[in-house]
């Protein structure tokens, strides 16, 4: 399969505190792949970056194909971009954003368009900058569809609408992907509802890429198990372990977290003179805080 | 697409359009509102000189005055949207910077053209003294390269971020004073003779400080 979007040590340096750093992507085409992050972790500056809005210090990114940022202008022809604050020109009315945005797009749909417009219930003679949030939020998701993209970069599109709106905003979403096998990548800090349709997730924090992989190994994969009598020292383990600390209930047990979990490991726990006692299925978002916890620990340490 | 930014440029600057474009009309006019419309003989060529001379003054205001509204009127919402948007449309920078530049420069035609009308029924309407002459289409041509050198050049400062244009911006005068201070440390002129001489030397902008007359010999 290959990847609509690629980067290869990726370094930019935002500012004396923050930088992203080595950064290595790989979204699959075809897939709906969730770009986690904690806020302020540089989703939007690696968004920003794969546009080819900012200029990397260092390494190589490809998009559909293209070099970034030198070949950005057909990427972006091929593009739908929803930014994380509205872009758009408050002092036009819809109908004028519209038609201003299709004069840049020579495969914009109509159609489409007004069937959108419909469905969301936007009134076109209406001026951008007195939307409420919800409509801007609809406004910006007709805008990257109706230009029908190959690929669609969301950043966190559904942040602070309310359920109605967000509900609708991603249907229209998904209905497109459906019909059009496009890729979308989607950033955003609420977990749960990159859980229900993503089928690719990667995890930023501080900059730097802490995981990759297809949600199924996600949310499969990732367990929490309470072990008795666990060793002091581990030796070769057949997952990886990312986090173990003292059970609440239980003085002499053990909490482990870990990733790339299968029920034949088991055996392990025999083999060094533990008890398996219970094996527990996380949610994403525990997935999610327990990876990021991990690799902050794995940080602190170096 | 050409269409649609100057769509879009009308509405945020229609209304210094309008203003500069009636000021265009009315500077004319005014110049010549004392020459005699009847009697040649009841004409003050002193006092027509004069105010000739007065009004002239204000052309080459009016030409920079467009030219700033006009560039920062078109990349104030880009600067709101911290030009986002813009870069995130398919093409490249200098095309989008050419679609700006080219639609405020073809919203400026009609204070040009509205000029040109004033000063020709201006000066068709009055009656010239003897050895005067007016020159309508000169100073029109006059104001159309002063009005695109004013846009020009604040086009281009306004066209980057607010913090680049405050560097551009500042860095000039702290040069002149520095500079000006080096030659009078080593005797040269005071900084006022110095800025008459840099507005006096060759060049483009030597355009603004010329005098503007609508009537001369």
């Amino acid at each position: 399969m290959s990847n609509a979007i690629e980067t290869r040590t990726l370094a930019y340096r935002a500012s004396n505190a923050f930088a992203i750093r080595d950064l290595n992507l790989n979204v699959p085409s075809g897939s709906i792949y969730g770009f986690l992050g904690p806020n302020g972790s540089g989703k939007s500056t690696t968004i920003r970056l794969l546009l080819g809005l900012l200029r990397p210090d260092r390494g190589n990114i490809a998009v559909l194909g293209h070099g970034i940022p030198g070949d950005s202008p057909r990427m972006l022809a091929k593009t739908g971009y929803v930014p994380e604050r509205p872009h758009v020109y408050p002092s036009l009315r819809i109908d004028e954003t519209l038609r201003f945005h299709a004069a840049f797009y020579p495969t914009w749909d109509w159609a489409w368009a007004d069937s959108l417009m419909a469905s969301f219930g936007l009134d076109r003679g209406a001026r951008v900058g007195r939307l409420s949030k919800g409509e801007v939020g609809k406004l910006m998701m007709l805008m990257a569809l109706a230009q029908r993209p190959q690929l669609l970069v969301l950043d966190e599109p559904t942040d602070g609408l309310d359920p109605l709106v967000r509900r609708q905003v991603l249907t229209a979403l998904m209905e497109y992907v459906a019909e059009r096998q496009a890729t979308v990548f989607i950033s955003s800090h609420l977990v749960h509802e990159l859980e229900r349709f993503c089928t690719w997730v990667g995890i930023l924090d501080d900059g730097l890429l802490v995981a990759e992989m297809p949600m199924e190994s996600f949310k499969g994969g990732i367990k929490r198990l309470r072990v008795k009598r666990a060793p002091e020292t581990i030796g070769d383990l057949p997952f990886v372990l990312l986090s173990r600390e003292a059970d609440a209930g239980l003085s002499s047990a053990e909490q482990w977290v870990v990733r790339g979990w299968q029920q034949p490991m088991q055996q392990y726990f025999a083999g060094v003179g533990s008890e398996l006692a219970e094996v527990m299925d996380l949610d994403l978002e525990e997935g999610f805080v327990e990876l990021l916890r991990t690799a902050r620990t794995r940080r602190e340490r170096e | 697409m050409f269409r649609e930014v100057l769509r879009t440029q009308w509405k945020w600057s229609v209304w210094a359009v309008i203003v500069a474009t009636i000021a265009g009309f009315a500077l004319p006019v005014l110049t010549v509102q004392d020459a005699g419309l009847i009697d040649p003989d009841a004409v003050d060529v002193v006092n027509m000189m004069a105010r000739v001379e007065i009004i002239g003054t204000f052309y080459p205001i009016l030409a920079l005055g467009a030219g700033v509204a006009m560039a920062l009127l078109i990349w104030a919402p880009d600067h709101r949207g911290n030009h986002v948007y813009a870069l995130s449309l398919p093409l490249p920078r200098w095309h989008y910077t050419l679609l700006r530049l080219a639609a405020g420069a073809v919203l400026l035609v009609p204070v040009v053209v509205m000029l040109w009308v004033g000063a020709l029924v201006a000066t068709a309407a009055s009656t010239i003294p003897v050895g005067l002459h007016a020159y309508p289409t000169a100073i029109a041509i006059r104001f159309a390269f002063a009005l695109l050198l004013g846009y020009a050049f604040f086009f281009a400062l306004a066209s980057g971020t607010i913090r680049t244009t405050a560097i551009v911006v500042g860095i000039v005068p702290v040069a002149i004073i520095v500079l000006s201070q080096l030659i009078t440390l080593v005797g040269g002129p005071n900084v006022l003779d110095l800025a008459f001489r840099v507005a006096d030397l060759p060049g483009p902008f030597r355009l603004l400080f010329e005098p503007w007359l609508l009537i001369n010999v």
